[in-house]
């Protein structure tokens, strides 16, 4: 039997990127909020370390036995069997994926918001990705505007502004929406390379510039700046530079007292009562299991788990899950067409780029022409595009593991002279392509693998899609030539076969005004079970061609104060 | 991954080796071992095919990239190290159905004989031989290039040869420049004499 915990005002599940957010407006608002973790505190001084070995190769930051055994499974068709992938895009820690992500912290654009009608506007329905189940989002930029503020204030974002309040500032990013004031802090430091590829893009007439970040680029709210050592990607902040929640705005709600943290602690079910009412959720923590009473609970673990959770929470109410009495849960599922998918391109120079230091992607200078509506697409037969970044940070392992560009055999003493001459020559690309939900592409319970608990784990289905291929394809193109004018003399582009399991990853929980095709209305909070809410990618109906944390932190941020504000018809005190 | 239980395992295992080792062990921590003498052998052999010793510098064996690869199979890839060794067999029975001698035995270019074989997929009666090839390169990879905490890279030799500067906690706005050498800082991450640990 569940041993059962004194009641609170609102359970967490999953203190990362989103959860780790919306604490905070909970907690400061008076509500008294229980964080459930299924992973621990990490120590910087221990856990996070400059090794490749460590944090790329063995993947120990990343790594932890609560998603290890939860890998999803994967297939390319409805039609075929799904294979348990090798690894998994997961993380659980008390911060979540915002301790090892790349950190660039993105508003989406006025168009992501809208695409469908836009699209039907300029072009016309034809253009409209085929079996595409689209829609536009129930809330626009401008809705969203004053919280993606609030949350660049108090995580601490470095930026450049390209549009406040309708001026222009060709030093920031131009083709973003107008936003309410500068950053608060300066963009991350330029370098050599960077300043290169920065005048290689204007050579062609484009608009560079260097990238928003959640990392310290001057010291913020009592933590340093960062100190570019060139360990960001999968490893954690040693010196806390980095604003993952863990550092932010969880110590922050755990200085009102509203906030108790119970880490260690795996949420298996979400309880709900027979009139629809979720009443709490159980957990298992040192092999006890627990039943914490809650007024309202909001999920916010991965896009994966935040699906497998509702639907493994079957009741008398929700007899095929939580919320999913309209069976839109796991539905409008995608993933981002990035290097994940295949969307690379990768360039050798005859020169050293000394890209071996730096802050990754948040060390980057990006180009935005062409991405979203930004261009025309008139006759292209795709919509949307994706922004291409170059940046710093290169390990040495991957890189003497570089292509040869054809240039030399992949061993041996002629290999050793091509990387003693040329590991330090390439480079690569992040490419971010704008990518939808589709009918064939969904979330659902796996009829076999099952975790140690016995129960599914999550079953991702994510077919082809025509318009992403195309618009990744144009996209490699303009990248390379950014590459060519930047003096590289070998460029190889990959395949854009798809996402698989991506830590970039949409949709399952759908906001949407129409309950028949999306599970939470435009506040974050189901259509069903009016005190449940869903944070996270989860939420998503498009992706942007960008990172997508900032917007889900935004998004989490207005679901809490929402929460607070309307306390008492959501939780039905 | 099997890398959390075979950690546990060794820790485990290495709990009840007798008082005397305890002894030793607080001068030398005890190195696990994965392989036997003639597979380490072995094992030198094939990965200085992969990274022969040149002008541009040391072997991979010179850089102690099998030690690497000997700790790794009895600590975190444990789970591998039955497959690791039924490779490290065929590759010497292949040396010996196509060349009659043990691979060691063989000159080097009888050994890039056997090892394009292997890496080409011609290999005859090796059906893994491929797969073993590229394992037996990335790990040689891994030990030549990666932090020499985990017992390979000798003397920084895989970062110099790359040019790779080495692991700073901080860097300057000079440490990012284009078109000067930036002098090599040799030092683990795991800092003054971390090399020698693990």
């Amino acid at each position: 039997m569940a041993i059962n915990l004194k009641p609170v005002d609102v359970a967490v599940v999953g203190l990362g990127a989103a959860g780790g957010v919306a604490v905070l407006p909970l907690a400061r608002a008076g509500l008294k909020v229980a964080g459930i973790e299924a992973g621990t505190w990490m120590d910087p001084s221990k856990d996070f370390k400059p090794d490749e070995i460590h944090n790329n190769v063995r993947s120990l930051v990343t790594t932890v036995p609560k998603a290890k055994k939860e890998i999803p499974t994967f297939r390319t068709s409805p039609d075929a069997k799904a294979r348990q992938a090798a690894a998994h895009p997961m993380m659980n820690a008390v911060g979540g994926t915002s301790i090892h992500y790349h950190a660039q912290s993105w508003r989406l654009k006025p168009w992501d918001f809208k695409t469908r009608s836009e699209t039907i506007k300029r072009y016309g329905a034809t253009l409209l990705p085929k079996g595409s189940t689209l829609e536009d989002w129930p809330v626009g930029y401008d809705e969203l505007e004053p919280y993606y503020d609030i949350v660049e204030h108090e995580v601490g974002v470095s930026g450049k502004a390209g549009n406040i309040q309708g001026k222009l500032d060709p030093a920031g990013n131009v083709y973003e929406g107008p936003r309410q004031r500068e950053y608060p802090m300066p963009t991350l430091r330029t370098c050599d390379f960077l300043d290169h590829m920065h005048k290689a893009a204007r050579s062609l007439g484009w608009k560079p510039f260097h990238a928003p970040s959640a990392i310290n680029s001057q010291p913020y709210h009592g933590r340093p700046a960062c100190a570019y050592h060139g360990y960001c990607d999968r490893g954690g902040c040693q010196v806390r530079a980095k604003n993952s929640t863990c550092f932010t705005t969880i110590p922050e709600a755990q200085k009102t007292k509203n906030l108790t943290v119970f880490d260690g602690a795996q949420v298996t079910r979400i309880v709900a009562d027979n009139n629809g009412k979720v009443t709490g959720v159980t957990y298992i923590r040192d092999g006890k299991e627990y039943f914490q009473p809650a007024k309202v609970v909001l999920v916010s673990s991965y896009t994966y788990e935040n699906t497998r959770l509702l639907l493994l929470s079957k009741s008398k109410a929700y007899p095929n899950g939580l919320s999913n009495n309209h069976g839109q849960v796991g539905k409008h599922y995608f993933g981002h067409w990035d290097a994940q998918a295949g969307v690379g391109v990768t360039a050798l120079f005859p020169f050293d780029v000394n890209t071996w230091y730096g802050a990754m992607l948040s060390q980057g200078v990006v180009v935005d022409e062409w991405a979203d509506d930004t261009f025309d697409h008139s006759g292209l037969g795709f919509i949307g595009g994706a922004s291409l970044c170059t940046f710093m940070e290169k390990h040495p392992i991957a890189a003497a593991s570089m292509s040869t560009f054809g240039r030399a055999p992949a061993w041996g003493s002629a290999w050793k002279k091509f990387v003693h001459e040329n590991a330090g020559r390439w480079t690569t690309s992040y490419l971010q392509t704008n990518s939808f939900p589709y009918e064939n592409t969904y979330l659902d319970l796996d009829p076999e693998v099952k975790d140690p608990l016995g129960d599914p784990v999550c079953r991702v289905t994510s077919g082809p899609k025509d318009n992403e291929t195309r618009a990744a394809i144009y996209a490699q193109n303009k990248m390379e030539e950014w590459f060519r004018a930047a003096g590289a003399v070998e460029v190889i582009k990959g395949q854009p076969f798809g996402p698989a399991l991506s830590t970039h990853t949409y949709g399952g929980t759908r906001m949407g005004d129409n309950p028949e095709t999306n599970v939470v209305d435009r506040w974050g909070f189901s259509h069903e079970a009016p005190n449940l809410g869903m944070l996270g990618g989860s939420v998503f109906g498009t992706s942007g061609a960008r990172n997508p944390t900032l917007t889900m932190q935004a998004l989490a941020w207005r679901t809490a104060e929402h929460l607070a504000k309307n306390w008492k018809s959501i939780a039905g005190a | 991954m099997p890398g959390e239980i075979s950690r546990r395992t060794v820790i485990a295992t290495a709990a009840i080796v007798p008082v005397a080792a305890l002894t030793a062990a607080a001068q030398t921590p005890p190195t696990p071992s994965a392989l036997s003498d003639a597979q380490l052998r072995l094992l030198a052999a094939i990965v200085d095919r992969i990274i022969p010793k040149d002008e541009l510098g040391p072997s991979a064996s010179e850089c102690d990239v099998p030690v690497y690869i000997n700790r790794a199979l009895a600590d975190y890839l444990a789970g591998e190290k039955p497959a690791f060794i039924e490779g490290l067999e065929a590759t010497d029975a292949l040396a010996r159905r196509t060349h009659n001698a043990a691979f060691i035995d063989l000159t080097p270019e009888q050994r890039d004989a056997v090892l394009t074989s292997m890496d080409n997929g011609t290999a005859e009666g090796f059906p893994n031989a491929r797969a073993f090839f590229n394992r037996a390169r990335r790990l040689a990879m891994e030990g030549m290039f990666g932090d020499p905490y985990y017992g390979g890279n000798k003397n920084f030799a895989g970062w110099d040869l790359i040019k790779y500067p080495g692991p700073r906690m901080a860097t300057t706005a000079a440490d990012q420049r284009m078109g000067v050498e930036i002098s090599p800082y040799h030092h683990s991450a795991y800092g003054a004499g971390g090399e020698h640990g693990h």
